[in-house]
């Protein structure tokens, strides 16, 4: 969370609610270290990344169901399933993301 | 004051800390904050999971601690890595500029001042006017801490190596042609330094990238001092066989 904590602050000052995306845990090759987020906004405006895009949307989607509900949530992403049409990560990686309203 | 604004001071102080947060299982989202001798901020996270605070710390790394049935998430909080270049030379500025990048705080030391100014080294976080011994004792250089020693002078290279040995840096280089280097390896020796110390110096430092420019000398520098931390061998990945994203201490 540490590299987005300047916007997170900059929006919530702005009295936007914020929702923090975290890799907390990543198996094989994974895109972004543990550590790193992805902040997105009640506006819609999103900052940082927890992949190379492969799986965003879908982290927003659950961001955008964070903030309404305001309960935390552990996403999971595998490799990419074409006949499932599922969310993944075509590099072979696995990665949990955890979703969570910013105080 | 709310979190992130505590966590935002954290960064600026550099002061190490530990953000626990539970992922799964009971206290779902409960976060506690631990600063190094300082507070404990937040509730809700199995004991088990803070009592690890200490290895957390030391390791600086990200991940999760399996505590009491819960996964907690542990963000390490702390200063980043410090470049320290003993040598107000043109190198030294370029360092500096690759370390920025990199997010790093750099250092230049150098006896002369008359080098050692911030219109010559614009990009260094801190200037030390001081010789070798003093700079190197007035940095502390850490586990955390690379040393490049670049004056082009014996009368300090010398005593800056033997300063820095004297030390938990994890890199130590020194610029210098191969007759440089095995002349001053001589010198260090009758010095009374071992066989064993000089091994931990990189010299001529840098990786084999057909570096010429100052930019590209501080590329290479800067590379080989990222393989060392990551304890690899800075070749083409294509031809490594471990995995590609490393986990850095």
């Amino acid at each position: 969370m540490k590299e987005i904590l300047p916007e997170v602050e900059a929006w919530r000052e702005a009295g936007e609610k914020v929702v923090v995306a975290t890799v907390v845990a990543t198996r094989r090759s994974a895109p972004r270290p543990v550590g790193t987020s992805l902040a997105v906004s009640e506006s819609g405006k999103m900052y940082g990344s927890v992949s190379g895009g492969c799986v965003e949307s879908d982290v927003y989607s659950n961001a955008m169901e964070v903030m309404q509900t305001g309960q935390p949530k552990l996403l999971h992403y595998g490799i990419t399933d074409d006949q499932a049409w599922e969310v993944g990560l075509p590099c072979g990686g696995e990665i949990d993301v955890f979703v969570e309203a910013v105080e | 004051m709310t979190l992130v604004a505590r966590l935002r001071e954290l960064l600026e102080s550099g002061d190490r800390a530990v953000l626990f947060t539970v992922v799964e299982g009971e206290g779902l989202g409960s976060k506690v904050l631990v600063i190094e001798g300082g507070d404990t901020v937040g509730e809700g996270v199995p004991a088990a999971a803070l009592e690890q605070f200490d290895e957390l710390v030391r390791r600086g790394r990200n991940g999760i601690v399996q505590a009491d049935g819960a996964k907690v998430f542990a963000e390490w909080y702390g200063p980043p890595p410090r470049l320290l270049v003993y040598g107000a030379v043109d190198t030294a500025e370029a360092l500096a500029q690759a370390a920025k990048l990199l997010g790093w705080t750099a250092i230049v030391a150098d006896a002369r001042a008359t080098f050692l100014t911030p219109e010559r080294i614009p990009s260094a976080d801190q200037l030390i006017a001081k010789w070798p011994e003093d700079a190197i004792v007035e940095v502390a250089p850490d586990h955390q801490t690379a040393i490049v020693v670049l004056t082009h002078d014996d009368k300090f290279d010398e005593p800056a190596l033997i300063a820095a040995l004297d030390t938990e840096a994890f890199y130590i280089g020194a610029l210098g042609s191969r007759r440089n280097q095995e002349r001053r390896r001589e010198r260090l020796l009758e010095a009374g330094v071992t066989e064993e110390q000089l091994a931990r110096i990189s010299g001529p430092c840098g990786l084999d990238i057909g570096a010429d420019t100052q930019a590209e000398t501080a590329l290479s520098i800067l590379g080989e001092i990222l393989a060392v931390r990551a304890q690899r061998p800075g070749g083409p990945l294509r031809e490594a066989k471990q995995r590609i994203h490393a986990e850095v201490a």
